[in-house]
């Protein structure tokens, strides 16, 4: 099975070669037979790659030494849910990984056009054909996991620690599957740009896609700050380290896109800005990735410094080219069909909104890379670190959270005085009383009551919203409200999914806010010594330390020290930090020391505990109060519910033929051909 | 020869030249760190330099007390960059799972300064002259740093003028629509099936 897998890679790389140029020759010659040869090959591409897949599996769980991937990242001794998600724990796995994701999006994606969007499907499948040969020929060429040793050791290195953690077995798939589903909207674009077929059709789907997208990003990101907290014991989730903001920048533009994208459906507007915001969001998944597997900036990840940057490198600034060249060749094609009638409209709203996305995404971007401009005007090198970001950025994520709330209070097309007031009343007051009431209640911290008095408004909004058509539901046929509630979601699928997006977004700034009143305590104990600390809401805790213990376990040595833990005067149990020392199946260490972290989890606060070291017999610990934490991942589960709300198909609007232009109005000689 | 033909040895033909040599026979020296336990120099997760504290301290000012509380302390070292090549500050780093032994000597040279009755600003002074820029988490607001903390906001600033610029014209046009269009519904009132598709557009709005 290792040796097919082995083989089905080069083979893939073929068949991938084929299917671009037979796709790409059968959509300029306009010859069928070529267009379906094209198809195939991409269907062929998808099974080798997925045989090449299988036997890296095989080699995985096998423990076949003999290959260097194999042998760098796995060990013997290693749980086999670890050893089967060594598949993407590596750079060359990775690769492969995603080539197989692509691999199979990419046969849905072509799959489900068949026999429709003939101009495009050549080119749809050619481009995509084309970005496999990339993925397929970088895993061949520079990081190829069937690469083999000299000599077959007789046990392997074993996986990072830190890599050994649930999180990290889900949240990279989830990663990937969101940057690689930015290629599909690409090849969309690029394919309606090449057939200057860009009308509603391309759109619908891009649509779809690019929602998998987005969906799949912020369950990944969500999982990588889960998995950065409970694994790192840094008691943050976010760094803005260049690996993170790499996930970030396409998530960003792709949200900027699902906003826009609503105004070219209902007027026709918008129509170049979408197909650049389409193709940016694929470019800026491919430069993400050369930015932090090319080594061009520090990062804490293993992929900084790889082969595989110069291949990236490449390949982004070929992809950017080709689009530019065909944006530009096709402006007059993209010409809207209506004109924005108001600045106090929802479309604009939504512009708005689009400008402050996409100035977060350039911040995000500039910040990331001005070290290295730094380090080429002046020879200095400087950090670009979180009190950058946060000044740039706080302010942006302000403005956003108060757009969140502003854009569904507005009318579309051009909003009256009288519907403005009727509309914000509540929610200004509603964000209003929060803010004022939680100065009453002592909150002194500017940005954070900035940031719940916004929190406030939007989630008044949102309450509004809900309250609107639950009530009109509930009075009109007569629902009960829950029923109401149910229905109103499930027939306004896009709308109100949109609103409990919108409230996950409002659940992650509180959040976020609550960093604001973070607490930590460097405390030293020796068993039965005793430390009493207070946490931001007042409550007084009580530490007893257990002592320090020392195990062994499956594949690691284990210090652990135990702390009885008490708040105001009622216990609540015993909380275990640890340090690991991993080794392999001969019991020679493996890896630097690992921390496990002891987290106590609330609604209110997280109590978090690391065990920074021993010293005779003494624990050197760092006891943390992170308020509000839980709520991190509550609101990305949210978001993703909204998502999944937003991307379930409607098949009563399918059948009345999608949403695109409900409003635009009607050209003129149509008008007139109705009379 | 029939097509399905040509294209099976093409496949099998290009295959057989590109992957031989690399099949079963190929085999390739571990790199460095690849297949051997990496003590002492490199964390689990990136390549970490163990050996990048420098000795930061200086003379204690004569009479000196300490220059600030712990609390005040633990808020400069996270303007402190850890030199381990972590990307993380100071006082996050010593406790993070990278096992640093860089941070922890960075944070002794820190509470030497303090104790030796240095302000924030001397200190972090010292670690500049230390280590250079990179020693501090967010590049100085001076020269062409400047390029760094404004470009952000110009960029930003441009994009809502230029949008003010494109809404005002698009403004522009449709007021002059709707005036001719105005001037043709006098003449021309909507008709019946018009007037059912407006509302069938108002009832799918929002």
């Amino acid at each position: 099975m290792i040796l097919v897998g082995e083989l089905s890679l080069w083979v893939a790389l073929l068949m991938a070669i084929w299917s671009a140029v037979t796709s790409f020759a059968g959509g300029t010659m306009g010859r069928d037979d070529l267009v379906i040869s094209g198809r195939r090959g991409l269907y062929a591409t998808t099974a080798m790659i997925v045989l090449a897949s299988l036997g890296l599996w095989t080699a995985l769980l096998t423990h076949d030494f003999s290959l260097r991937y194999v042998a760098s990242n796995t060990s013997a001794n290693m749980p086999k849910i670890y050893v089967f998600a060594a598949f993407w724990g590596g750079q060359a796995g990775s690769m492969l990984f995603w080539a197989l994701i692509l691999a199979l999006y990419s046969a849905i994606a072509v799959w489900s056009i068949r026999g429709r969007a003939r101009e495009l499907a050549p080119w749809v499948c050619g481009t995509l054909a084309a970005i496999l040969v990339f993925f397929i020929a970088t895993t061949c060429f520079k990081a190829n996991p069937y690469d083999r040793l000299a000599f077959v050791p007789a046990d392997g290195r074993g996986m990072n620690p830190q890599l050994q953690n649930p999180g990290m077995a889900i949240h990279p798939p989830t990663l990937y599957l969101g940057y690689v589903a930015t290629s599909i909207p690409f090849a969309f674009a690029i394919a309606a740009l090449v057939s200057r077929k860009l009308d509603a059709e391309w759109l619908s789907i891009v649509r779809r896609w690019s929602l998998v997208s987005w969906f799949f990003l912020t369950i990944g990101i969500t999982l990588g700050m889960w998995w950065a907290y409970v694994e790192l014991g840094w008691s943050g989730y976010w760094a803005w380290d260049p690996v993170e903001n790499a996930s970030l920048l396409p998530w960003l533009t792709g949200t900027a896109f699902l906003h826009s994208i609503m105004i070219q459906e209902k007027r026709g507007m918008l129509r170049k800005w979408n197909v650049v915001l389409v193709v940016t969001t694929f470019l800026l998944a491919i430069f993400g990735t050369f930015l932090t597997r090319s080594g061009l900036v520090e990062s804490v990840h293993s992929f900084a410094q790889s082969p595989v940057g110069t291949w990236f490198a490449t390949f982004f600034i070929g992809a950017t080219g080709a689009t530019i060249y065909f944006v530009t060749t096709r402006l007059k094609d993209l010409e809207a069909t209506a004109e924005l009638e108001s600045m106090v409209s929802r479309e604009a709203a939504f512009l708005y909104n689009n400008l402050v996305l996409v100035g977060i995404a350039f911040s995000v971007l500039w910040g990331t890379l001005f070290p290295v401009l730094s380090e080429w005007v002046r020879g200095t090198k400087i950090t670009v670190g979180p009190p950058f970001f946060n000044t740039v950025n706080v302010p942006l994520g302000l403005l956003l959270l108060a757009l969140t709330g502003v854009g569904p209070l507005i009318a579309w097309r051009k909003a009256s005085t009288s519907n403005l007031q009727r509309q914000f009343r509540f929610p200004v007051l509603f964000g209003l009383s929060t803010g004022v009431l939680l100065f009453a209640l002592g909150m002194r911290n500017p940005h954070a009551l900035v940031a719940y008095t916004l929190a406030g408004f939007v989630a008044g909004t949102i309450g509004q919203e809900f309250y609107k058509g639950i009530g009109a539901r509930h009075s009109m046929h007569d629902e009960s409200i829950p029923l109401a509630a149910l229905r109103l979601v499930a027939r306004n699928r896009r709308r109100y999914g949109g609103y409990i997006v919108h409230a996950g977004i409002v659940i992650l700034f509180c959040a976020f806010a609550g960093l604001a009143f973070k607490r930590d305590h460097d405390v030293q104990m020796k068993a039965g010594d005793t430390k009493e600390l207070v946490d931001p809401l007042g409550h007084r805790w009580r530490f007893v330390s257990q002592g320090v213990s020392t195990s062994e376990t499956l594949n690691r040595f284990v210090t652990a020290v135990g702390l009885e833990v008490w708040r105001d005067g009622i216990r609540q149990g015993i909380v275990t930090s640890e340090k690991r020392q991993h080794f392999d199946s001969n019991k020679q260490p493996q890896f630097e020391p690992s921390t496990e972290v002891g987290i106590r989890t609330s609604a209110a606060l997280d109590l978090y505990i690391v065990l920074a070291g021993v010293r005779d017999e003494t624990a050197e610990l760092r006891i943390s109060f992170n308020p509000l934490v839980v709520w991190v991942w509550i609101g990305g589960m949210v978001m993703a519910i909204g998502g999944l709300i937003v991307m379930w198909p409607q098949t009563e609007r399918r059948r009345a033929g999608g949403y695109v232009a409900t409003l635009e109005p009607a050209p003129r000689a149509e008008l007139a051909a109705t009379r | 020869m029939r097509r399905r033909d040509f294209l099976s040895r093409v496949v099998l033909g290009g295959v057989a030249i590109v992957a031989a040599p690399r099949l079963g026979g190929q085999v390739v020296s571990p790199p460095a760190g690849d297949a051997a336990p990496a003590q002492g120099t490199t964390s689990n997760l990136f390549d970490m330099n163990q050996e990048a504290a420098k000795t930061v301290r200086r003379p204690a000012k004569p009479g000196a007390v300490p220059s600030m509380t712990d609390d005040a302390r633990d808020v400069l070292e996270h303007d402190i960059r850890c030199q381990c090549s972590c990307t993380l500050d100071v006082y996050t780093c010593r406790t993070t799972d990278f096992s640093c032994q860089v941070s922890p000597a960075m944070h002794r040279d820190v509470m030497s300064l303090v104790d030796g009755g240095y302000s924030a600003q001397e200190i972090l002074d010292a670690f500049v002259q230390t280590y250079g820029e990179r020693a501090l988490m967010s590049p100085k607001r001076e020269g062409f740093n400047w390029a760094g903390y404004l470009v952000p906001s110009v960029a930003l600033a441009a994009g809502a003028a230029g949008l003010v610029v494109v809404l005002r014209g698009m403004q522009r046009r449709t007021a002059a629509i709707d005036a001719e269009r105005r001037g043709d519904l006098l003449v021309n009132p909507a008709t019946p099936e018009e007037h059912a598709r407006l509302q069938a557009a108002i009832r799918r709005d929002d």
